[in-house]
């Protein structure tokens, strides 16, 4: 009867690439559930970068007057860092999420299931690099509405890479903070660290239009290289390979960095 | 209304009170949105739009960062508002509302305490971006006698605020209702000149800032820091708490009076 | 082999909380075994270091015949488990859910449509397979939990308290699912707090108490370890000397308690008949006649000097008596 129960189970189930590709898509479509079955509960995330696009540029618009602003249309200057926020947000909720099914006992449910750890971590974080696209479409359109540059193909597309690579690194900090704290009260951690990461760059103005301490941070800020690569398309005369090249390596080692805490965390659920 | 009717009601708007400020100072969802987020806004909005002092229109100021205290301190108070709505929505999903509703005490008194709670952390908020500011090396042009009207203005613009806070709670009854207003209150900051010189602002904004209540209070308590106090000024920021109080009772009256007719 | 083996298994968490002290146990194949203590015992704690949801903090063990630390993935493929809080996703369907589940142990997409029709028809959920979770009863949910920890068809089922907080019909379908799956070969090990389900269900009951076992052994051994049973006869005050002489025959006589005489009986229930007989050809009057059986609560106060349903501390008599 051992050996009869023992060679169906193997039978039946499947360790596969196959199969964890299965898993990864299951686990995004699970996700997806949040937007499509909860009307309105994605309302407020997707338009929150719009609604700061839309209050920076009215509040601050009148900075280029300043000597040495590359342009005179704030909105095309900041709409970068909105892009980056709005995938801030979204990888601090797949966070927020997951410390809520922590929480609740869902997640026990995926550990005491044969995926591995990484395939878990890769349905997660995955899910949150394409729901970014949501907020970046709803912003763009917005954007050009209100008289942003058109970026050029080239520059859409790196800034949608982009968008994808901070959502996902967002979404690896958001899952590390969860599974070491376990609990939804680390959420204000999750969403300011990303909030931090990106305002602390040439978000408000050029390098040598910041003061003070924000001056030496944004110098030193790798995400800065990812900011300025985005705005190439918006504001400067195109793309330039010595300009990407930077933002793509710092996009790159951010997720690397981050998604090997998450991994190692995501490891370490039994301790 | 006899005296030892007061008395208890008085109490009791005390505990509830106390007891929703050590609830925000417990659990770091609720107090991050007051001081941490606003203090780090506070610091990268300075660096980075600092270089404004530069700008022929600007004000003459000390620093740019003795502007934005009142912006920040503004921020804190409609952020501490929306915390307290989440937790008073809270109280009502567990039922714990429901169990002072049926206690012998005012009504009015178990929303009197949320707010007297949002009071004390307005009081906070103020004292924290004074010392902040201090720290830093703004200065407060109003001196001692400016600084305790700043602290006074934000408290009463916290309660003001927290009441609108308090009937949103009551009629929604659902903390992920009012969790969900959060961008709302950068909008209406937005359109004030909480952040910036209403006469830098780019229209149409700028209209609206020009009209909105919270302007007044911003210049209000701008005014005791960054220059020296005006009555009119002040005039201007009570007049606007007093509007935004008596919408708030209004709005909240009509709420409390529908949750217990209805039960929801 | 045997399904389940830990050897010394211990729990402590960072706070220097003791959860689980040094648990031995040992399950063979093809039984259903019951861990049964109070809240705060240690059950669940134990069940997730068997699950591989908690890292042992010393001691081993093994399910399956892998190790949970080290071959932790083997032990996942040949466990299924239903968790005490029954934790499903309220915005997806049962039919959604089970086929999650398969996905994630990875069974093929038909291969999964079918496990999921065949188990939830087995479960009873066919009609509500469609709706969404946070519509369901806590039957219901209960139910669906167990259909998805069946979907890999498991070698060893964990249940960790699997009828708490359900209506007496909720629960003994449940009991009937679980002992069908026991017939059908799967190993099962379950934790309770009700003597009841454990009585019922359960080959063998290990009772815990502060993280450690304080008995192992089944049902009826444990039970008759603690006492025989005793025969309580209601009878009228001034024919309580007579009725104590005519019981004594057929056992030791016992205090008396609320106007009844109690003895116990030497050779156990069979007696009962012979006794009445007695009592009546001596002229005397029955009230009534009541047969009080060891029960596992009483096992367990013998043990550990609390009941185990209701959690008060023993303070005076106890129906429970010790064996001489």
């Amino acid at each position: 009867m051992e050996a009869a129960t023992a060679t169906a189970s193997r039978e039946l189930t499947r360790d596969t690439l196959g199969a964890h590709a299965a898993m990864v898509w299951a686990l995004i479509a699970r996700a997806g559930n949040e937007i499509v079955r909860v009307p309105g509960a994605a309302i407020p995330g997707v338009l929150a970068p719009t609604i700061f696009f839309l209050g920076l540029t009215a509040v601050f618009g009148n900075l280029t007057e300043l000597s040495g602003f590359p342009t005179d249309e704030y909105q095309s200057f900041i709409i970068p860092v909105s892009l980056l926020q709005g995938a801030g947000f979204t990888g601090a909720a797949t966070g927020v999420n997951l410390a809520r099914d922590i929480e609740q006992g869902w997640f026990d449910r995926l550990l005491v299931s044969p995926a591995p750890r990484s395939v878990l971590l890769s349905g997660l974080v995955l899910s949150a690099s394409l729901r970014s696209l949501v907020p970046a479409a709803v912003l763009l359109t917005i954007g050009f509405a209100l008289g942003v540059d058109w970026p050029g193909a080239g520059g859409l597309l790196l800034a949608l890479l982009l968008v994808m690579g901070m959502g996902t690194a967002a979404a690896c900090w958001g899952v590390t903070l969860a599974l070491y704290f376990k609990t939804q009260g680390a959420a204000p951690l999750m969403q300011a660290g990303m909030f931090v990461l990106i305002l602390t760059t040439t978000a408000y103005a050029p390098l040598d239009r910041l003061t003070g301490w924000l001056q030496d941070v944004a110098e030193y800020n790798p995400l800065t290289q990812v900011v300025d690569a985005m705005r190439q398309g918006f504001v400067g005369e195109g793309l330039a390979w010595s300009e990407t090249w930077p933002g793509l390596l710092v996009m790159a080692g951010l997720v690397a960095l981050l998604g090997a805490f998450a991994l190692r965390n995501m490891r370490r659920t039994s301790y | 209304m006899t005296p030892a009717f007061l008395r208890a009601n008085l109490n009791v708007i005390g505990a509830l009170g106390a007891r929703s400020v050590k609830q925000t100072f417990r659990r770091p969802q609720l107090l991050a949105p007051i001081l941490v987020f606003p203090t780090l806004l506070l610091a990268i909005q300075t660096g980075g739009a600092g270089s404004a002092v530069n700008l022929p229109e600007f004000p003459a100021v000390n620093g740019f960062l003795d502007s934005m205290l009142a912006g920040a301190m503004i921020q804190s108070t409609l952020l501490a508002g929306n915390s307290g709505a989440i937790a008073f929505a809270v109280d009502i999903e567990m039922g714990f509302t429901d169990r002072l509703f049926a206690a012998p005490i005012s009504r009015f008194a178990i929303v009197l305490g949320r707010l007297a709670g949002t009071f004390v952390l307005g009081i906070v908020a103020a004292v924290w971006f004074l010392a902040i500011g201090l720290i830093f090396g703004a200065s407060i042009e109003g001196g001692v006698g400016g600084a305790l009207l700043v602290i006074g203005l934000v408290a009463l613009s916290a309660a003001a605020f927290g009441g609108l806070g308090a009937a949103i709670a009551l009629r929604a009854g659902r903390a992920s209702v009012v969790q969900g207003l959060f961008p709302l209150v950068f909008v209406i900051l937005f359109l004030s000149s909480a952040f910036f010189p209403a006469n830098l602002i780019l229209e149409p904004a700028r209209s609206v800032a020009d009209y909105n209540p919270l302007s007044f209070i911003v210049e209000g308590v701008r005014d005791n820091i960054v220059f020296s106090p005006s009555l009119e000024g002040l005039a201007e920021a009570l007049g606007a708490i007093a509007l935004i109080g008596a919408i708030s009772i209004s709005l909240t009256v009509l709420a409390l009076r529908h949750r217990l007719r209805t039960g929801g | 082999m045997p399904a389940i083996e830990a050897k010394s298994l211990e729990r402590t968490f960072s706070d220097d909380v003791v959860a689980v002290a040094g648990v031995d146990l040992e399950v063979n194949e093809g039984q259903i075994y019951a861990f049964l203590g109070p809240n705060g015992a240690g059950k669940t704690t134990t069940v997730r270091m068997l699950t591989t949801l908690l890292r042992p903090t010393g001691g081993s063990a093994r399910v399956a015949g892998f190790d949970v630390i080290d071959e932790a993935a083997d032990v996942r493929r040949a466990i299924g488990v239903a968790l005490q809080e029954a934790a499903l996703d309220p915005l997806m369907t049962g039919r959604e859910l089970i086929r999650l589940q398969a996905t994630l142990h990875g069974i093929s997409r038909p291969e999964g449509r079918r496990r999921a029709d065949e188990l939830l028809d087995r479960v009873g959920l066919t009609r509500a397979a469609d709706r969404r979770v946070g519509t369901y009863s806590g039957g219901m949910r209960r139910r669906l939990d167990l259909a998805s920890a069946l979907v890999h068809e498991p070698i060893v089922l964990f249940l960790d308290e699997p009828t708490t907080g359900l209506d007496p019909v909720s629960r003994k379908a449940i009991w009937q699912e679980v002992s069908k799956l026991n017939d059908e070969g799967t190993t099962v090990f379950l934790t309770t707090q009700y003597l009841e389900e454990a009585d019922q269900l359960a080959d063998n009951v290990g009772i815990i108490s502060a993280g450690r076992i304080v008995a192992e052994d089944t049902p009826a051994r444990l039970k008759a370890e603690v006492g025989r049973p005793h025969l309580e006869v209601k009878i009228a005050e001034d024919e309580h000397a007579l009725a104590t002489e005519v019981v004594a025959r057929f056992g030791q006589p016992l205090p008396s308690k609320d106007g009844a005489v109690l003895v116990e009986l030497a050779r156990g229930a069979s007696e009962v008949a012979t006794v009445v007989r007695a009592l009546d050809d001596a002229g005397l009057c029955v009230e009534s006649l009541d047969l009080v059986e060891p029960t596992l609560d009483d096992v367990f106060v013998a043990k550990t000097g609390q009941h185990l349903e209701g959690g008060e501390t023993e303070t005076g008599e106890t129906e429970a008596i010790p064996a001489p």
